[in-house]
């Protein structure tokens, strides 16, 4: 009897144990409910603010590595000139260039302004990964991180749309947003394309270093303002 | 030719300078824009450094375009950061907007440029040091701990979370020389643990943007840990358990080797065993009846000086004059002899006070006041010769170390066969008695010692037959001349002192048959038996071939014998008038040969045997 109890008490110990590693799993896959609804996980604005943020904080290093490691290796190779002329793809977004402008901002359109940056980068990144692939400019590493930059900037535009999901369905923001849910209102691609084509490589590293600054900040900003409890 | 070197000296000395004048006159060098540095993200500030300014005064000038646009614009502001700086102010200043900036300086011979610089203001950002920096001293259940607390700078606008700040501080004591860093994140509350007791430390933080340079160090916090002892648990709870285990160790070994310890630690108690000593009685509490009983049975002493347990010699000082011509050699031995008996006051008298050392230090010949002899009716056998002898001891106890008399010491073969056995030899020594301001009674000596026929002194000697076979309580007194030694030196036949004891011997011999041969030099004689008529039957000792040691043993154990009291029949009215003599404290107490009677020499029980059989 005693040598059953004991199988059955290690049985159980298993299986509690393969519950608490698919749990954690569980934890990232199950759909973030907004509305809390019952099968999934309830997070406050507050959360889904950090969450968010610190998604755009990944972001940014990984872009500022790439960026420095492309000056650092490959420019002296290039002989690259014509810095001056820098022009991102993303200039004919209006973003603010100050405090004062980015607060005078409403909420809406400091989100919309937020969408509109990582809604307009996807591809370009995509497209600058696929070029690192077939380049010898950069090593592995750097291409795993081109490939981890674009796969970011997708999942923080899910994160944001969430986000303003759960402003509007509080109350805090208008209905306003709702146009920007389709993506291919939002997509300036097809109007910019050619142009982020023509971007060098360099050009791209820097535009996307800094608007994903831009974002970052952007969101610090619109968190402090709609629920300042910590860190502000 | 002096002349010519004037000439050329003078016309260099006014070309020089107009030729060097004229190098210095030239375009101002190139200037050189050092940095740029915004502490708020909203205003920013360019310094450069100027080249050689050329000999003319050199004006600079700073000029920027923003990316994209070919506007050139002047520096607003070059006097509100200081010299060669240039102020840009918030309505100037764009984030997320590339500055070309280049520096022009200017002087009557022209101007130079500086190489431009790309400036994004997000990347310069370095903030002020944190401000109102506080330490505090904390209690906390382990011990104190520093609280250091601290605010954002002013200009830093973290509140609508333009600029993210993150924060370091780092502690030292003051005497160290390596600071501790600590990285604080973004809380502005910090706790420092394991401090030093009494130490004065110093804290300082500094911070830095998410993007950018750290600031300064704010300038130190000192602070004062108060004195407290550090409760390290674990290292109590470590030597606890080692010395309990230790202990359990030794607990263990000692239980083993339980009786071996006990006998160790706790001798057996030799417990009394005085004949007649009733310990039911002691018990009771009534410390009279018991003593009583005992000093029936002569027991105990009287005398608190234990010193006269130990034997001393019986000292018969018969005619100075007899003594004096033969011995003068002898009295310095013997006062030689003396006087380390007065210093000794115990029983190593017996040592001393050897055959062997009598014979090889002092000649065996004590000297003593020929004072005390002056009346050596001893020999003379005249009546009161006790008492004169007593008397003349007590005068020579004044004077112990004067004396010049004759005495030779003799360890007192004695054997009062108490213990009934005719085999025990119990030597007691009466060992020298040592100088004592009152001098002790000389003890009164058995007459049975004395062969009746000798002219011995003494009105004593009735009253000593008186105590028919009786001891008469001699004590062993301190005073050396009032010892009476019995001399049985038969080297000096001639002696006084010990001629009538000599005589009295060899008589004595001759009337038992010993027959000792007259040449032979201090021998031992022990008092086999006494017969009836109070004689002792004397055996020589030197047939047993003892040596100095045993007979040393046996001096000494016999010497206990001194202090024996026994009340029996007449006791003080034995010698009234020798006591009137005598300084003793206690009179002497005739005593009554028992065979019960000074069992044992101490009252101890031990396993050595107190006398010797042989």
């Amino acid at each position: 009897m005693s040598r059953n109890n004991i199988k059955q008490v290690w049985a159980l110990l298993m299986v509690l144990v393969c519950v608490e590693l698919r749990g954690s799993d569980r934890a990232s896959a199950a759909p973030i409910c907004v509305h809390g609804q019952a099968g999934c996980h309830f997070l406050s604005l507050a959360d889904l603010f950090d969450r968010v943020i610190q998604h755009s904080a990944r972001m940014h290093s990984i872009s500022s590595d790439l960026h420095s490691e492309f000056e650092q290796y490959v420019l002296p190779s290039r002989n690259h000139i014509g810095r001056i002329n820098r022009h991102c793809h993303t200039a004919t977004i209006l973003t603010p260039n100050g405090k004062e402008n980015a607060q005078r901002l409403a909420r809406e359109e400091l989100t919309e302004v937020i969408l509109k940056l990582l809604v307009a980068w996807k591809d370009p990144l995509w497209q600058f990964h696929q070029n690192m692939v077939h380049q010898d400019d950069f090593n592995n590493f750097s291409s795993n991180k081109a490939l981890e930059m674009s796969y970011m900037v997708h999942e923080l535009r899910k994160g944001v749309e969430k986000v303003a999901d759960k402003m509007q369905h509080l109350g805090m923001i208008s209905n306003s947003l709702s146009g920007l849910s389709s993506p291919e209102a939002l997509d300036p691609s097809s109007d910019t394309s050619g142009e982020s084509q023509a971007m060098s490589d360099h050009d791209l590293l820097y535009c996307f270093r800094r608007d994903s600054n831009k974002v970052q900040n952007y969101l610090k900003i619109l968190k402090c303002r709609i629920v300042p409890e910590n860190g502000c | 030719m002096m002349w010519r070197d004037v000439g050329v000296t003078l016309i260099l000395s006014l070309i020089l300078p107009v030729v060097a004048q004229g190098a210095r006159h030239t375009p101002p060098g190139k200037p050189k824009l050092t940095s740029c540095r915004s502490p708020d993200k909203e205003t920013f500030t360019c310094w450069w450094e100027a080249g050689s300014d050329g000999g003319r005064p050199t004006t600079y000038s700073l000029f920027y375009h923003k990316e994209n646009s070919e506007t050139v614009y002047e520096c607003p502001d070059y006097h509100t950061a200081g010299a060669n700086s240039c102020f840009f102010s918030k309505n100037e200043t764009s984030i997320w907007v590339n500055y070309n900036i280049t520096v022009v300086a200017t002087n009557a011979l022209g101007n130079n440029f500086s190489d431009p610089v790309d400036v994004d203001v997000v990347y310069i950002v370095q903030p002020h040091t944190p401000e109102n920096v506080t330490v505090g001293v904390l209690e906390d259940e382990d011990g104190p701990f520093l609280r250091v607390s601290w605010e954002p700078p002013s200009k830093a606008d973290t509140r609508s979370g333009w600029i993210t700040l993150i924060y370091e501080l780092r502690v030292k004591l003051e005497e160290a020389e390596e600071w501790e860093e600590h990285r604080a994140g973004q809380q502005k509350m910090f706790n420092i643990f394991s401090l030093h007791s009494g130490g004065v430390y110093m804290v300082q933080v500094r911070c830095k943007p998410d993007h950018g340079f750290w600031s300064e160090w704010s300038t130190a916090s000192y602070v004062i840990v108060p004195d407290y002892i550090p409760r390290e648990r674990s290292m109590w709870i470590l030597i606890a358990v080692f010395s309990a285990f230790i202990f359990l160790i030794l607990t263990w070994i000692i239980t083993l080797n339980r009786s071996s310890v006990k006998h160790c630690l706790l001798p057996p108690v030799p417990g009394p065993k005085i004949k007649g000593f009733d310990q039911q009685l002691l018990k009771k509490g009534k410390p009279e009846e018991v003593f009583n009983s005992l000093v029936v049975q002569s027991f105990p002493p009287r005398s608190t000086d234990y010193e006269d347990l130990l034997v001393e010699y019986l000292e018969v000082y018969v005619n100075e004059k007899q003594e004096l011509m033969p011995e003068g050699k002898d009295l310095q031995d013997v006062g030689c002899l003396k006087s380390k008996s007065q210093s000794d006051n115990d029983s190593g008298r017996g040592s001393c006070d050897s055959h062997t050392l009598l014979m090889e230090k002092c000649g065996g010949v004590e000297s003593k006041d020929e004072s005390s002899y002056e009346e050596p009716e001893l020999l003379q056998g005249q009546a009161g010769s006790w008492e004169r002898l007593e008397r003349g001891d007590s005068q020579v106890v004044d004077t112990p170390d004067s004396s010049d008399g004759r005495v030779k010491t003799w360890p007192l073969v004695f054997s009062p066969s108490i213990h009934g056995s005719s085999d025990n030899h119990h030597y007691g020594t009466l060992e020298m008695p040592k100088q004592h301001s009152t001098s002790e009674i000389t003890y009164s000596v058995p007459d049975h010692l004395f062969p009746t026929s000798t002219s011995f002194p003494h009105h004593h000697h009735p009253e000593y037959r008186d105590s028919l076979g009786e001891y008469s309580e001699y004590r062993c007194s301190r005073s050396p001349s009032t010892g009476v030694a019995y001399h049985w030196e038969a080297r000096h036949p001639t002696q006084a002192h010990s001629n009538f004891n000599i005589r009295n011997l060899e008589r004595q011999k001759e009337a038992t048959g010993l027959g000792l041969p007259p040449s032979r030099s201090m021998e031992y004689v022990e008092v086999q038996k006494v017969n009836q008529e109070n004689q002792l039957v004397l055996k020589p000792l030197s047939s047993h071939g003892r040596g100095p040691f045993q007979r040393q043993r046996e001096m000494a154990e016999a010497g206990q014998y001194c202090n024996y009291r026994e009340k029996e029949g007449a006791e003080a009215e034995r010698y009234p008038t020798q006591q009137q003599g005598k300084t003793t404290k206690d009179g002497p107490v005739a005593t009554q040969l028992q065979e019960s009677t000074c069992l044992t020499t101490s009252g101890y029980v031990d396993t050595a045997p107190t006398m010797p059989t042989f």
